[in-house]
């Protein structure tokens, strides 16, 4: 019974959290840039919009794999809620990316293409970081069950400060913001038209929509982890850093993929490793 | 004889009869039809087998003196083939094998006798199921593969009947090696799969498949020279004792001085097998013979026996330095493969390299040495066979239907090929992705490498690695044309029907039913040797536990069924008839018909779009990374067998 409460309450929960949320995020961009910025609604007047519009596609494995992206990122949010263990989770999650570059492999576009070696590539990115937080996780906590951060009463934010950074680096490449907004951003429009995304539009665009205001739920709830206890610190928490990496966002050029690898694989990486390194002694 | 031993007697001799008569009679109907029912009979004894549980036997004496014989008859031969080839090392090799042998036989007065000289518990009888069911499917694949092949690279005598003869003969002598428990026997099948393979690699007779072959002998034989040595040491520092596995495990953790030495080099010898850096150059070099025999080698035979070893003897070195330093190499080659299947454009070298990668990490499981890791890397060499297996003869049919092995080669086969893009993409995700089997093995290996943060380290590397390579491969072949019409299956014929099939079905299948596979087959071949098997089946999930608490659970069937929501949603959902299809967007004016990647760029010129992967030229070249692995792999394995004075 409990677990059907948490699956309703994901479902219908998360999108309306996450498209709120990608709405405040354009106001508040606006508002760093000095614009007025659209109404905080505005994302779910895309999304209904582009559900009506004609459906136009290059072959039904798009379809397939966004399907695959939507239904996997759903399952990994919902085990995260269910306090499942964190390493199953974060390779769930890396099934659901895979999803979207498959979807982006399905047709002949370069474009594509390009933009689903740059997915592959953040994957590569953040990959290690997320594992080591759940190696990180256990070390602390003698479990790699979400359920058993959740009635800790002390927060991991004390006992794992740097991972805590390397962490944010790595939302920064998950909400894609630049510095990192690599593989498929409104913003790279020169450089790779929109990547992965290019070859969809109208409904199937619009599940990608939802699909990723899912994700940004997800990725905030990996930050709520680290002050589960009360839930409402970890909430604010995860405001804070929603605030952060907006205002990375604003103030940073997209850079390239091997500086993002250099970037992740030495600060990211090495910042984990001095946390759990000194955790052990 | 009861039930059981007639069941050994058929899975030992049924190979051996077979291949004798494939080599005698040179008729393709009948080749075709007794591999057939070789194959169907030797999966079903090993079901059998399993069944009947877990036993000792006994054969007659007269086989001791027999096997001595054919040890010298094998070395002669390879001393040979050294002498044929020209390739001073091999017969430096082998003549130090024989002067070994000679000294071990006559001059260290009688041994004792082994008793028994078999032992089927519950992981050899694992491993028979492994080598019989995908050996068997592979071999059933080569009989018409073989045949195709030489249709494409005609040669004046039919050389099918020797190709069948080893690839057949190849399934006893790996039944033999998990059988056995009289290491003298043991040593015997483990040079015999050494020739095997020597013979198999170079089956072409080209310059490139003797070189190859030549390599992967002169390796192997020194793993043979460590194998043989350490028979000598351990006959000296055990005076008295049988020269059995069972002797050598009796005491766990407990060896020490000469016999740990004897240890290093039994895993040195695995090491060599598994083609472990800074072995790993001749199971690449494999890659030339015909993709059966690739299927073979990298699956359920040849580098199965160094994981087998390895994590047979796992108790024998427990809470020694070896563990530590196996894990350590092992988990060493699982990063530097992962790295280097990422530069190659040849499917068959990323598989190659994903075959080292994944040995890699079931070694390093077996040195990490805790149940939980036990476990893991016993999972991970069942569901490992079943889908390298897999991709391996998927490529073969490719590369008979494309005539290339190249990746770049491969772009779009999805419309040409449905059915064999299907099972790669099948294959591909059942490598590394949840809820699949090697998932649940990487999961178990990551949650058991924590006490070890070294070894975690490189695995969290490694593991993040193999998701590039992989699918980047996978991307290729699934790209595809405009349109919404099914594309028509392609023929393919029944011999990989079954075994393309047989393996795609047995990866899902198996998959799904993780828990009773956990059950029935992997915790009880952890318990042959030890207390508790780490990973446990609570209710419908799979825990891992240490020192009594739960540490993390996986459990597969509600990620199945999202899989199969994904499935039913598209097809339920997905109306092909409202949607309309249009050609890509090439920013710029697309011209000719649908499927055109023509179009019209800066002054009306027309350009052809092209695709092509990441291969980081730039930024990873193969060789080096190779220098620098061997040199790393190099010194840990000479603090492997320095350390019994050092450390």
């Amino acid at each position: 019974m409990r677990e059907l409460v948490i699956i309703l309450l994901v479902l219908l929960g998360a999108p309306l959290l996450g498209g709120f949320l990608t709405g405040a995020d354009r106001v508040i961009t606006a508002r760093m840039q000095g614009r007025v910025g659209p109404p905080v609604l505005q994302p779910f007047y895309d999304f209904f919009k582009l559900l009506g519009k004609e459906r136009f596609l290059i072959n039904q494995r798009q379809v397939f794999w966004v399907i695959g992206y939507l239904v996997l990122v759903i399952t990994s949010l919902v085990m995260l809620c269910m306090g499942r263990d964190l390493l199953i989770i974060v390779f769930v999650m890396a099934f659901a990316a895979i999803c979207f570059v498959l979807g982006g492999f399905s047709t002949r576009s370069p474009y594509s293409h390009i933009g689903s070696h740059r997915e592959l590539l953040q994957m590569l990115a953040y990959e290690p970081v997320l594992i080591l937080l759940a190696i990180g996780v256990f070390m602390q906590n003698k479990s790699f069950l979400v359920k058993d951060i959740w009635t800790r009463p002390e927060p991991l934010l004390f006992s794992l400060p740097l991972v805590f950074i390397a962490v944010l680096i790595i939302l920064t490449i998950k909400m894609r913001k630049s510095p990192f907004d690599l593989s498929t951003c409104h913003h790279a429009h020169q450089e790779i038209i929109q990547g992965i995304t290019i070859e969809y539009s109208g409904p199937y665009l619009a599940i990608i929509e939802l699909t990723h205001w899912y994700e940004l739920v997800l990725v905030l709830g990996l930050v709520v982890l680290f002050w589960a206890q009360p839930i409402w610190m970890g909430l604010i928490l995860a405001a804070i850093a929603f605030f952060i990496e907006l205002v990375i966002d604003n103030i940073c050029a997209r850079m390239t993929w091997s500086w993002m690898l250099k970037v992740t694989w030495t600060a990211g990486i090495l910042l984990c490793v001095l946390n759990l390194g000194a955790n052990l002694f | 004889m009861d039930k059981a031993t007639s069941l050994i007697a058929i899975l030992m001799w049924l190979p051996v009869i077979a291949a004798v008569l494939c080599y005698i009679v040179h008729s393709y109907a009948f080749r075709n039809i007794l591999v057939w029912l070789t194959g169907i009979t030797l999966a079903t004894v090993s079901v059998m087998l399993f069944a009947t549980g877990p036993f000792d036997y006994q054969p007659s004496v007269i086989w001791n003196g027999m096997v001595e014989a054919a040890d010298f008859v094998l070395m002669v031969l390879i001393l040979y083939l050294g002498i044929k080839n020209r390739h001073k090392l091999i017969i430096n090799l082998t003549l130090i094998q024989i002067a070994v042998l000679i000294y071990f036989d006559f001059f260290m007065g009688p041994h004792t006798a082994v008793n028994p000289i078999f032992v089927i518990d519950n992981l050899a009888l694992v491993m028979s199921l492994i080598i019989n069911i995908v050996g068997s499917l592979i071999c059933i694949y080569g009989v018409r593969y073989i045949a195709e092949h030489e249709e494409h690279h005609p040669v004046n005598k039919t050389r099918q009947p020797r190709f069948m003869f080893w690839l057949v003969i190849f399934l006893g002598a790996m039944n033999g090696i998990v059988f056995s428990n009289d290491l003298m026997w043991l040593y015997f099948f483990w040079e015999m799969t050494t020739l095997c393979s020597y013979e198999l690699i170079g089956h072409n007779l080209d310059k490139e498949a003797i070189d190859n072959a030549c390599r992967a002998l002169w390796m192997n034989m020194a793993g043979g020279v460590a194998f043989a040595l350490a028979l000598v040491l351990l006959a000296l520092s055990m005076p008295g004792q049988p020269l059995a596995l069972r002797t050598l495990l009796a005491s766990p953790g407990g060896a020490t001085g000469t016999i740990l030495l004897a240890v290093a080099l039994l895993v040195l010898a695995g090491f060599t097998k598994s083609a472990q850096m800074p072995f790993q150059n001749w199971l690449l070099g494999a890659m030339v013979a015909p993709t059966p025999v690739s299927a073979l080698l990298h699956s359920s035979t040849m580098v199965k026996a160094g994981v087998y070893l390895i994590v047979r003897m796992a108790p024998a070195y427990q809470g020694t330095y070896i563990s530590n330093l196996v894990a350590v190499a092992g988990a060493f080659t699982f990063m530097m493969t992962s790295i280097l299947a990422v530069t190659q454009s040849n499917a068959k070298r990323v598989l190659a390299y994903s075959t080292i990668a994944n040995l890699g990490l079931i070694i390093a499981c077996a040195g990490i040495n805790t149940p939980v890791a036990i476990s893991a890397a016993i999972a991970l060499i069942i569901f490992h066979a079943v889908s390298k297996g897999l991709l391996f003869l998927s490529t073969g049919v490719i590369e008979h239907n494309i005539g290339s092995r190249d990746i770049e080669d491969m772009g779009g086969l999805v419309d040409r090929m449905p059915v064999t893009t299907m099972i790669v993409a099948i294959g591909v995700l059942s490598m590394f992705l949840p809820p699949f089997g090697m998932l649940m093995g990487k999961w178990a290996a990551i949650e058991a490498s924590t006490q070890l943060p070294l070894v975690a380290l490189m695995f969290v590397a490694a593991s993040a690695v193999t998701a590039l390579f992989w699918i980047k491969w996978l991307g290729r072949l699934l790209e595809g044309e405009p349109g919404l019409a099914h594309k028509k299956p392609e023929h393919l014929a029944p011999h990989y029907w079954v075994s393309l099939g047989g393996l795609a079905l047995g990866a899902v299948i198996m998959g799904v039913m993780v828990l009773p596979i956990m059950n029935k087959v992997v915790i009880p071949a952890v318990k042959a040797s030890h207390q508790n098997a780490g990973l446990i089946v609570q209710g419908a999930s799979i825990a891992a536990e240490t020192s009594r608490t739960i540490i993390g659970s996986f459990t597969p069937w509600p990620l199945f069924a999202v899989l199969a929501v994904v499935i039913l949603a598209f097809w339920l959902l997905f109306k092909p008839g409202k949607a309309t299809v249009k050609p890509i967007y090439l920013c710029g004016e697309n011209t000719g018909a649908l499927n055109s990647v023509r179009y019209l760029s800066t002054a009306d010129q027309e350009v052809q779009s092209s695709l092509s992967n990441y291969y980081f030229a730039g930024y990873l070249k193969e060789s080096k990374l190779n220098e620098f692995g061997n040199v790393i792999a190099i010194i840990v394995l000479v603090i492997l067998l320095l350390g019994v004075k050092v450390l």
